[in-house]
């Protein structure tokens, strides 16, 4: 057992995954034996090996001229918003109870 | 006329530039079809006969005109819906991005486009590509057109369906772990994932930014390779996108071309641990058998390979894959775009609320998983070590091409399983095993049918493994040993008739 039904609602309250009480428990059961299934990687000898955290391994910085290009237009941006007002994101208050 | 379903994309081009028929008459005949056969597949998450029949109009103007056809002209064409295509829904198969409409176009569909190619419209998933069978697609998974009871694979499901069921010449779908050349295996067409590299992934929705690669499914390695000649390439909004080696006259090669050579000589490498590896089928084993032997009659030496590091890629994979997702995902905050629950009383609440109801379970499981994952203390137990486990795969398969020129393996333990056969996420995942290693290392592979498994009666493909940016190797080898087969690769209810 690597996660309880505690560590698992924390992990859905950092993720921002409003999980259902209902669901705590199945999920748990999962991600448990998912893990259990990750143990091959505990198992190996790796002392000195070097990580390589991408298959392009000799990549370095790509960059461009500092020139500036026609992307999206406001109207654009914010076609795909659910809300938005006087060319913004509209969001509910960041605390509960205040305005706008 | 004549049955455009069975068509190339050689065959379209050249019907149309000779006049035998025109772009949009393939264009019609390929909705006629969907029209037929959709019902039964639901390959399809969007059609768009209006981009269709513009693009078709735009090739026959060209003609008329007497100017020159793009090599994908008038091939009937449908994109996985991860792939933005401006003005079209991109949804990812998830009720996250139900309303979502792209605002820009994805490099790999607007090469497409310019090469004269027809859309037809977006192809199902798994949702956000996370799975093997498109069951996790929200919108109903899509049918085997082998066996409408089963699974056509995953995650792009919709993009092999389709070509195996003759609705689209050739579809584009991403794999990053097998999610093009599992479905391809179980729908009985051709699938390649390139090098990662070789094709931009500007506009595509990120899974595993480490691992993701677009790549074409279509009927034979020519389509296949036709359409990479097509999609390859470097692009400035895809910094990971690869300025591929240039011939003589500074263009790359075409990958076409290494279909003309034979495979006399080459050196093939077979990995027995891979066929005795556990929850194997004998039929799936006795495809590859087949294949083999086809290889060495053809002139091929084999050679036993060991992959002593490959056993742990598929822990590697499932570690790295969601720490990945977890990453990508965390863009989809209800604000910007996405779904958002109304009438949240603050931020945090909006956020968990649109989260818990936009996602799938097997989404919400990765993204939790690779939060833990990364989280202070296991990071080092499992994250690092994973990447560590990255460099000895990559070791491994060096040292495997010094001593051969591809490999020739499994594509998946199985045909293709019925739905609702594999409930427990953790079997589900182990559908990936031989394909996940060549995402962690990077190089290309490809899925080729070699017929009907003897005790299912269903495709079954072999795995055909290039070095890193040598994928010419790869469809040689499959150009060859396509040549030994004669095998349709539409499906039965896709035969039969004109369109």
């Amino acid at each position: 057992m690597y996660l309880s039904e505690k560590d698992v609602r924390d992990i859905a309250a950092y993720t921002r995954i409003g999980l259902p009480d209902e669901e705590v428990a199945a999920v748990t059961v999962d991600l448990n034996n998912i893990i259990e299934g990750l143990k091959p990687i505990t198992e190996f000898d790796l002392q000195g090996v070097e990580p390589t955290f991408h298959p392009l391994a000799g990549l370095v910085n790509v960059m461009r001229d500092d020139v500036a290009k026609p992307g999206l237009s406001q109207e654009e941006a914010l076609a795909n918003a659910a809300a938005h007002k006087n060319g913004q994101f509209l969001i509910p208050p960041i605390l509960a109870g205040g305005g706008e | 006329m004549r049955d455009l379903s069975s068509c190339s994309v050689a065959e379209i081009r050249a019907g149309i530039a000779t006049g035998e028929f025109s772009a949009r008459e393939v264009a019609q005949a390929a909705f006629d079809a969907i029209a037929q056969r959709e019902p039964q597949v639901h390959a399809f998450l969007e059609q768009t006969p209006e981009l269709a029949f513009q693009a078709a109009d735009a090739v026959d103007a060209a003609r008329a005109a007497g100017g020159v056809l793009g090599p994908l002209a008038g091939v009937p064409m449908a994109f996985k819906d991860n792939m933005n295509l401006q003005g079209t829904h991109t949804t990812c198969a998830s009720r996250m991005l139900e309303s979502y409409v792209s605002p820009y176009t994805a490099t790999c569909v607007a090469k497409s486009l310019e090469a004269g190619a027809l859309p037809l419209g977006k192809l199902n998933m798994d949702e956000f590509a996370f799975g093997s069978s498109t069951e996790t697609s929200v919108f109903g998974p899509t049918h085997n057109p082998w066996d409408l009871t089963r699974v056509p694979g995953g995650s792009s499901g919709g993009s092999a369906a389709a070509v195996a069921a003759g609705m689209a010449t050739v579809t584009l779908g991403s794999d990053t772990g097998g999610s093009i050349r599992q479905p391809a295996s179980f729908c009985g067409v051709v699938g390649m994932k390139p090098s990662y590299g070789v094709v931009s992934r500007f506009g595509v929705v990120a899974f595993g930014s480490s691992l993701d690669q677009v790549g074409p499914l279509g009927k034979t390695v020519a389509d296949v390779a036709a359409t990479l000649d097509v999609i390859a390439g470097i692009d400035p909004r895809d910094c990971t996108s690869q300025n591929l080696s240039a011939g003589p006259d500074g263009k790359p090669a075409a990958f076409s071309q290494a279909l003309e050579q034979d495979v006399a000589g080459m050196r093939i490498g077979v990995v027995p641990a891979f066929i005795k590896a556990k929850g194997v089928e004998p039929e799936v084993v006795a495809a590859l058998d087949g294949a083999l032997a086809k290889l060495e009659g053809l002139g091929a030496q084999l050679v036993e390979i060991e992959l002593p590091h490959v056993a742990a890629a598929m822990a590697a994979y499932y570690v790295i894959g969601p720490c990945e997702a977890f990453s990508n995902l965390s863009c989809f905050d209800s604000i910007r775009y996405g779904y958002r629950h109304e009438g949240a009383r603050d931020m945090g609440e909006q956020y968990e609320r649109s989260r818990a109801h936009g996602f799938g379970m097997e989404t919400a499981r990765r993204i939790m998983l690779g939060s833990y994952l990364l989280s202070s203390g296991v990071y080092d137990a499992y994250y690092y070590p994973a990447q560590q486990v990255r460099t000895l795969i990559i070791q491994d398969y060096a040292q495997a091409f010094a001593q051969v020129d591809a490999l020739v393996t499994l594509v998946s333990p199985r045909a293709a399983f019925r739905f609702g056969e594999i409930s427990d996420p953790t079997a589900m995942h182990l559908s990936d095993m031989f394909t996940v290693s060549t995402n962690i290392a990077g190089n290309g592979a490809l899925s080729l049918p070699v017929g009907l498994g003897a005790d299912s009666g269903l495709p079954v493909g072999v795995q055909i493994i290039g070095p890193q940016f040598r994928d010419g190797e790869i469809l040689r080898v499959a150009a060859a040993l396509e040549r030994c087969y004669d095998f349709n690769r539409l499906a039965p209810l896709a035969r039969g008739g004109e369109w």
